[in-house]
């Protein structure tokens, strides 16, 4: 199910009072794991049994590697988590597009091969709880953590609704000591998580369903021309929207575990303030990044082989990166772009080593970040390259004069909603959110809080899917 | 006060962050989490939100209902549409509505009900081509009744399922929780005038573009305001605020798309042979298909025969799919219904229209018999006179 829908709320009001019976702390462990793989099961049944499947091979595989004396035998145990977590992200998620990557091929070759289409549904949040369980055998592996004591925190730590779907993506280390000790939840911890909440569900429900989602639908899914204000209308609205609806998420996640006495990690730190790409993937998706960083890019080889190996670590990070979005080419040009974009930064700070900018080449620096991450998203937005094309040639002007496309008040909205955001981010850019309201009058929370909450009612919502459920 | 509900503490900062995250720590386990509470009265803040909440949900409740929002008033979706598709899944359906808005609209259950002793399900909607849909019901085996196809000739002629076509994946899959968050916003909606997709906070702002940008409009179906109410079992009338309110009538008359370029003969030939091949396959069951073509003001008809001309379009499809067919034009039951915003018919009007066609109907077919307890036959009179105020300057198009 998703956060922003009645089943959900429903389903998190019965959570909250179960939690806050007096039941023994094992009872309520179960009770949140029942209540997660409903909460999955909410949304296909069946697919429950994959996520059993994962959870299962990484349990005993963690165990082995623990008991395993000699290292090829270790090494053979992470192998088999990998395989399993890897080869079942592989058939649900690329064996389509493996197969018809196979038959072009073919056909560049000559061969006429023409493979049958399977109708392969994508289990939902796949992408995720692979990473999460497979970050435990890999932790074990690594010597970074023990396995858990009890298979019912780890269940919990791989199934934990809040975080199932669509991340934050929780390290082992993170979570399985919460669920070891009993914990309590305050009424401060209630409330404010609440407030967290609602400050996601506005960012969803709101801000990117609402107000943005059909800006960039009018020119990324429609067979039509931009001219130069369209495409940046456009652009700059998925820009807008995409952040809303996955930081929303991330927001909501942490607000909800938050109502249940245990804390999640910042997945977003104001990205659109970033100063360079680097501290942009420091502030995007972080629980995306460091696992990338920690499991793929440094096991390639990091920084620690000389140039050219890490330039080649950082390339092939981001274009698996990139595949990891989706099972299209054009997710896999979203990361390679990112990629060049931070060997490109890399070069330049090498070559400018003692620089430091003053304010205003900070800002201006910003907004050439902002600017070039923005290109970045018509990649991931446009369905084909064909139309990525269109879009980028729009951006630069380089289209023929066409037909205006987007309608006058939707070029208010993004100006008024994306000048708001970068603001907003620019303002917090080295603050927490936590900082700021501690220091604001409480009324103005209460009116903020109310005016948030009446927004989302009175938007009311379809229950849209959080764009990275797909991924 | 700043606390942590983590058990564990963390130190050691970087630069201008209050708290770290992964991004600064490669390369090692992550620790437990921190989240700290900001030092405020949060209880008092949630009451004290709660309450402004309410209040205004009240005053948004009362203003819509001034607005002329009513409970009770179902929004139509997918969801609504997949459960009443479902019905037919059981076997004893033995008639189904089929078709776009017109047909949706300007149907009366109830008094098709009175006049047959059978109450069809309902599954026309709207903005959409019955003919993908015709096709779905030929494909359900448990089917084998009276399919009514309500035609409306542009919208049937087209590509594609149009703005129904999620009903259909709907019906053929529902999620648990979509599912219940369905039944839960019904719920609610018996209760609650403001839950009405049309008067959702993006669509009244996005409404107040009255062409701001020359050349940049909304499409059709954004343009339009509410249209329709609805009720149990997708019962649907045209809105009352559409016959009594000039300036709401205004706007939606002037929404609806005029020059449509022509629909290519290999256009209408391919949708003849489809239609050909379902009603086929509903016959070899032994059911039956039943065109029905409801009435919408010259206003529109004009532009409307220049897209599909009724000799190409209408009469071909019966002649050449071997069907029968109930045209508004040529009955005189059928005419001088008020159709308020052009298209559709007002409340008083559906009735009348609907048992005009039900009778029509049963005049062509064995599978619709009047029953013997049928209520006295109606006339355009029962509604023009004593309906909305809107007399039939509102003309019809004959053919």
């Amino acid at each position: 199910m998703v956060f922003n829908s009645l089943t959900f709320a429903v389903f998190f009001a019965c959570v909250l009072v179960l939690h806050r019976l007096p039941f023994s702390w094992t009872a309520k462990k179960i009770n949140l794991l029942i209540a997660s793989y409903l909460f999955y099961a909410a949304w296909n049944p069946p697919f429950v049994i994959l996520l059993w499947v994962s959870t299962v091979v990484d349990w005993w595989a963690a165990k082995a590697l623990v008991r395993a004396q000699r290292p090829v035998e270790r090494r053979a145990w992470m192998l088999l988590s990998l395989f399993a977590n890897l080869g079942m992200l592989g058939f649900f998620k690329y064996g389509q597009f493996l197969l018809d990557n196979f038959s072009a091929l073919m056909s560049m070759l000559g061969v006429a091969y023409q493979p049958a289409h399977y109708s392969i549904v994508l289990p939902v949040g796949i992408s995720f709880y692979t990473f999460a369980t497979m970050s435990y055998t890999l932790d074990v592996y690594l010597r970074r953590a023990v396995p858990a004591r009890h298979f019912l925190d780890y269940a919990l730590f791989v199934t934990f609704f809040p975080h199932l779907v669509a991340g934050p993506i929780m390290r082992p280390t993170e979570l399985v000591p919460q669920f070891a000790e009993p914990r309590s939840v305050s009424k401060q911890q209630l409330c404010f998580g609440l407030a967290l909440m609602t400050l996601g569900l506005f960012q969803k429900v709101v801000l990117a369903d609402g107000f943005l989602a059909g800006i960039a639908e009018r020119v990324y899914d429609r067979d039509v021309i931009p001219g130069a204000l369209d495409a940046w209308a456009a652009t700059l609205a998925f820009g807008g929207q995409i952040f809303c609806d996955f930081a929303g998420y991330s927001t909501t996640a942490i607000g909800a575990a938050m109502c249940l006495g245990f804390a999640m990690p910042d997945n977003f730190r104001f990205p659109y303030a970033a100063v360079g790409f680097s501290d942009f993937w420091r502030r995007w998706h972080i629980t995306l990044s460091s696992w990338l960083r920690d499991y793929l890019y440094i096991p390639l080889g990091g920084n620690r082989h000389g140039e050219a190996r890490t330039y080649f670590a950082l390339l092939a990070t981001m274009l698996l990166g990139g595949l990891w979005h989706g099972a299209s080419w054009t997710f896999v040009a979203w990361g390679g772009l990112h990629g060049i974009y931070l060997a490109a930064e890399r070069r330049l700070r090498t070559h400018f080593a003692g620089y430091r900018p003053g304010p205003a080449a900070l800002l201006g620096l910003g907004l050439l970040t902002y600017f070039l991450i923005q290109l970045t998203w018509v990649f991931f937005r446009a369905k084909t390259f064909t139309k990525a094309g269109v879009v980028l040639r729009g951006l630069f002007g380089l289209n023929a004069p066409s037909a205006p496309i987007v309608p006058g008040i939707e070029l208010l909205l993004v100006v008024a909603i994306i000048s708001g955001l970068v603001g907003a981010h620019w303002l917090m850019r080295t603050r927490t959110l936590e900082s700021v309201l501690a220091r604001a009058p409480a009324a103005l929370l209460a009116g903020v809080w109310a005016a948030l909450a009446f927004a989302i009612i009175i938007e009311q919502g379809a229950g849209n899917a959080f764009i990275y459920f797909q991924f | 006060m700043p606390s942590s509900i983590s058990s564990s503490e963390i130190t050691t900062t970087r630069p201008g962050f209050v708290r770290l995250t992964a991004s600064d720590r490669p390369g090692v386990a992550q620790p437990v989490p921190v989240r700290d509470i900001p030092a405020q009265p949060w209880p008092r803040i949630l009451a004290a939100a709660l309450s402004l909440v309410l209040v205004a949900m009240g005053a948004w409740e009362w203003r819509t209902r001034a607005l002329g929002l009513q409970p009770g008033d179902l929004d139509d979706g997918p969801s609504f549409w997949a459960e009443q598709r479902r019905r037919l899944d059981r076997g004893d359906v033995k008639i189904a509505i089929l078709g776009d808005s017109r047909i949706l609209y300007d149907t009366d259950l109830d008094r098709f009900e009175s006049l047959t002793g059978v109450r069809p399900v309902q599954l026309a909607i709207a903005g959409s081509n019955a003919l993908p849909f015709l096709e779905d019901l030929a494909s359900a085996v448990r089917f084998n009744g009276l399919a009514i196809v309500g035609i409306t000739d542009r919208s049937y002629f087209r590509e594609g399922a149009g703005l129904g076509g999620p009903a259909l994946e709907r019906y053929r899959f529902e999620s648990p929780a979509v599912r219940t968050s369905f039944l839960l916003h019904r719920g609610l909606s018996r209760a609650l005038a403001f839950l009405d997709d049309n008067y959702r906070l993006n669509r009244l702002v996005r409404h107040l573009d009255e062409g701001w940008r020359t050349g940049a409009q909304f499409p059709v179906p954004e343009r339009l305001w509410k249209l329709g109410t609805v009720m149990d079992e997708r019962q649907t009338f045209i809105w009352a605020r559409l016959e009594n309110d000039p300036r709401v009538r205004a706007h939606q008359r002037s929404t609806w798309g005029r020059v449509v370029p022509p629909v290519s003969a290999a256009k209408i030939l391919n949708t003849v042979e489809r239609t050909r091949v379902a009603v086929a396959k509903i016959r070899a069951r032994g059911g039956e298909v039943v065109f029905v073509r409801p009435p919408s003001a010259l206003e529109l008809r004009v532009y409307e025969e220049e897209t599909v001309p009724r000799t190409r379009g209408w009469d071909r499809l019966l002649e050449s799919a071997d069907v029968r067919g109930v045209h508004f034009a040529d009955d005189p039951a059928m005419q001088g219904l008020v159709l308020p915003e052009y298209s559709h018919l007002s409340r008083a009007c559906a009735t009348v229209f609907t048992d005009a066609y039900v009778r029509a109907v049963a005049k062509l077919t064995p599978w619709l018999t009047l029953s013997p307890r049928a209520p006295p036959l109606l006339s355009p009179a029962d509604c023009t006179a004593a309906g909305t105020g809107l007399k039939p300057p509102l003309r019809h198009g004959g053919s």
